[in-house]
């Protein structure tokens, strides 16, 4: 395990020096993270399909628990349980278009991870840098407990638990726990735990901040001591699920499956669990007494527990929805955290969209009305009138808004289309509007995967570690 | 008539406004109107008040600035708009934020309420290095004192270790006006 220790040592000073200014220092904060012996008891694992490139280059690196699919190249670096799920990247051929240029991309785009420590954390997307089209690059990196990395080439970054950065080219910055953070570029910032910030220059500026005395009770993060509160409890509490669907190689879909729709190997599907035609289920979802209608999906660490999704619903990375209704194309955004109980039911209207990293957990029965936004922390029905509102309300925003923990400027009308835009775009993606023939997406492609695993160095100075391996066709 | 040191135009300690730390800010303004009463040996007006501890030593100094700026709204909600700059929001969206705050927080007519409040250390400058000067300084080290400290609009002097009085810009801007009259209008 020597090699390990020094590689990890390696990586937490190579963060550091990307991130001197910001005075912060890595090694605390990842050295009780993964106790070292860890990775050597997990194997990882990589997908094999005629719809996605096979090029996989691992070096000098731990892979620990972690799936691969599609373009990936990892060089000295440690994966526990990570997902680098490279089935959106950009192939050759494609057209990257961005402002007034069309760039067209001359190699498979391949996501690239260099010196960085990755911890339950989950890789999806494409790099929408057009500075960087075929090379989806995470360095000197270094990310806390589940969190997301999508669409963003990070350098010499440190994210914390339950964090996600966003269509984002990030350098030398620090995301805290349960921050959510879509930018475009940032470079040498410190955000805070329990930030949401969309901005889009010159369109709109999107700032939500979490009530910290509040937010601790769901997710704390401190030097030297594991994530901590309700929604880190709630995911640690179904581990052992997950534990039993990794350590066999066949396994038996337990529910009916739909010819157009895919359900993963490695998601956790518990009785009374119903799944309609279009719907994807990704690798680590866990459902349970959960019906998923048409078009819905449920992406990498969702949980849905005793909840009714009537169709075209996305789930996206990390959202947990226990206890409640979602009525038709609603959309609940990256890690939110949406908590009904049996006796008083959280419901969602019709076209609404709960923001990323929202969290919602009720004592008494409560209902979002159709076509609104939701965001921040929400309890009770005051929260909920302070922190949402209406699409025909928000679209009428042109300047400024200040309202309760949040700070908007800019044109609503632009922040609304541009959710929209994207919803239905994931949607697309994801093949909820497969018609039998057109628009086949992740749903349709990602039904027949062959997995193969890969093991560590078992004892030794490499302890842990993989030997250099290169996979292709 | 020229200078030739600080101590000839300091203002003494004795007839400075000088109030105990632990006093509140009301207390002090009410220090300074006595002591510019007392005092109309010359026509500028006293603008500040000296913090001093339980053995007579000079532990700050509370400027105009100082009180108005006390009553301005908590840091917290300072440090809080000036965060928005890193995250983006443009300099008219901060301006309307300071000023909403500021329309939220204490009315002047409600000002006796809250300058009873307010302690004077929480607002005081701390002295620095470089804002103390021997009373036996020539005007020129004065000068130059002041103009490389930037906003030093007064300074502490000291005789030995015991701070003994206070020069004050506008004491040094009128020896200096003074001596430039005498050089160059013809004596009568």
């Amino acid at each position: 395990m020597k090699e390990l220790t020094t590689l990890l040592d390696r990586i937490g000073q190579r963060a550091n020096i990307n991130l001197r200014d910001l005075d912060f220092d890595v090694l605390p904060q990842i050295k009780k993270l993964v106790p070292l012996d860890q990775m050597v008891k997990f194997y990882a694992f990589y997908g094999i399909t005629p719809h996605h490139p096979l090029d996989f280059h691992f070096r000098h690196s731990s892979l620990a628990g972690s799936y691969f699919l599609g373009k990936c190249r990892v060089v000295n670096s440690i994966l526990y349980k990570s997902d680098i799920r490279g089935d959106e990247l950009k192939q050759e051929g494609d057209v990257f278009r961005y402002k007034d240029f069309e760039i067209p991309i001359l190699m498979d785009e391949g996501i690239e991870i260099e010196d960085s420590f990755l911890i339950k954390t989950l890789v999806h997307n494409f790099s929408h840098d057009p500075k960087t089209l075929e090379r989806f690059f995470i360095k000197d990196t270094v990310s806390a407990h589940y969190a997301n990395i999508h669409g963003s080439p990070c350098d010499g970054c440190f994210l914390g638990p339950l964090a996600t950065v966003d269509l984002t080219t990030m350098h030398d910055s620090i995301i805290g726990a349960f921050s959510y953070v879509q930018a475009g570029e940032i470079a040498h910032l410190n955000i805070g735990p329990g930030i949401v910030w969309i901005r889009s220059p010159g369109e709109f500026n999107f700032l939500y901040r979490h009530p910290l005395h509040k937010l601790d009770d769901y997710v704390s993060f401190s030097a030297g001591r594991t994530p901590q509160g309700f929604i880190v409890d709630f995911v640690e509490d179904r581990k052992e699920s997950f534990q039993k669907i990794f350590d066999v190689v066949n396994i038996a879909t337990s529910v009916p499956v739909p010819s157009s729709a895919s359900l993963d190997r490695y998601a956790v599907i518990k009785p009374k669990t119903q799944i309609g035609e279009n719907v994807l289920v990704a690798q680590r979802a866990y459902l349970q007494n959960a019906s998923l209608g048409k078009g819905s999906n449920a992406q990498e660490n969702c949980y849905i527990v005793n909840s009714r999704l009537a169709g075209n619903n996305v789930t996206a990375h990390g959202a947990k929805i226990i206890e409640s209704e979602m009525e038709p194309n609603v959309f609940v955004g990256f890690n939110s955290f949406l908590r009904g109980r049996p006796d008083c039911r959280l419901t969602i209207g019709k076209d609404s969209i709960v923001l990323p990293h929202t969290i919602i957990d009720i004592r008494k029965p409560l209902a979002v009305p159709p076509e609104h936004f939701v965001w921040g922390l929400i309890n009770n029905q005051a929260d909920l009138a302070s922190n949402s509102m209406a699409f025909s309300d928000f679209s009428k925003i042109d300047g400024e808004l200040v309202q309760g923990g949040l700070v908007f400027e800019g044109q609503g009308a632009r922040f609304v289309t541009a959710f929209r835009e994207r919803i239905n775009h994931i949607l697309a993606a994801n093949g909820a509007f497969f018609d039998g023939t057109a628009n086949r997406g992740h749903a349709q492609r990602n039904q027949r995967i062959s997995f193969n695993t890969i093991q560590p160095y078992p004892d030794g100075d490499q302890e842990g570690l993989y030997p250099t391996i290169v996979i292709q066709p | 008539m020229s200078y030739h040191s600080v101590k000839e135009i300091m203002v003494p300690l004795a007839e400075y406004a000088t109030v105990p730390v632990g006093s509140n800010l009301l207390e002090a303004m009410i220090a300074l109107e006595k002591v510019q009463e007392e005092f109309i040996h010359n026509k500028h007006r006293h603008r500040g008040i000296v913090i001093i501890d339980k053995e007579k030593g000079v532990i700050g100094k509370l400027g105009q600035m100082d009180v108005l700026r006390a009553l301005e709204p908590k840091k917290d909600d300072d440090d809080e708009i000036e965060s928005l700059g890193q995250f983006g929001f443009s300099a008219a969206f901060m301006r309307n934020r300071r000023k909403q705050k500021r329309l939220a927080a204490t009315p002047i007519k409600d000002l006796c309420r809250t300058v009873s409040k307010l302690r004077v250390e929480d607002f005081m400058q701390t002295l620095s290095e470089g804002e103390i000067i021997d009373e036996e300084a020539s005007l020129e080290v004065a000068i130059q004192q002041m103009v490389v400290g930037n906003h030093l609009l007064s300074l502490l002097v000291t005789r030995g270790q015991t701070i003994v009085g206070v020069l004050r810009m506008t004491d040094v801007f009128a020896a200096v006006f003074h001596a430039a009259k005498e050089c160059v209008l013809p004596t009568a």
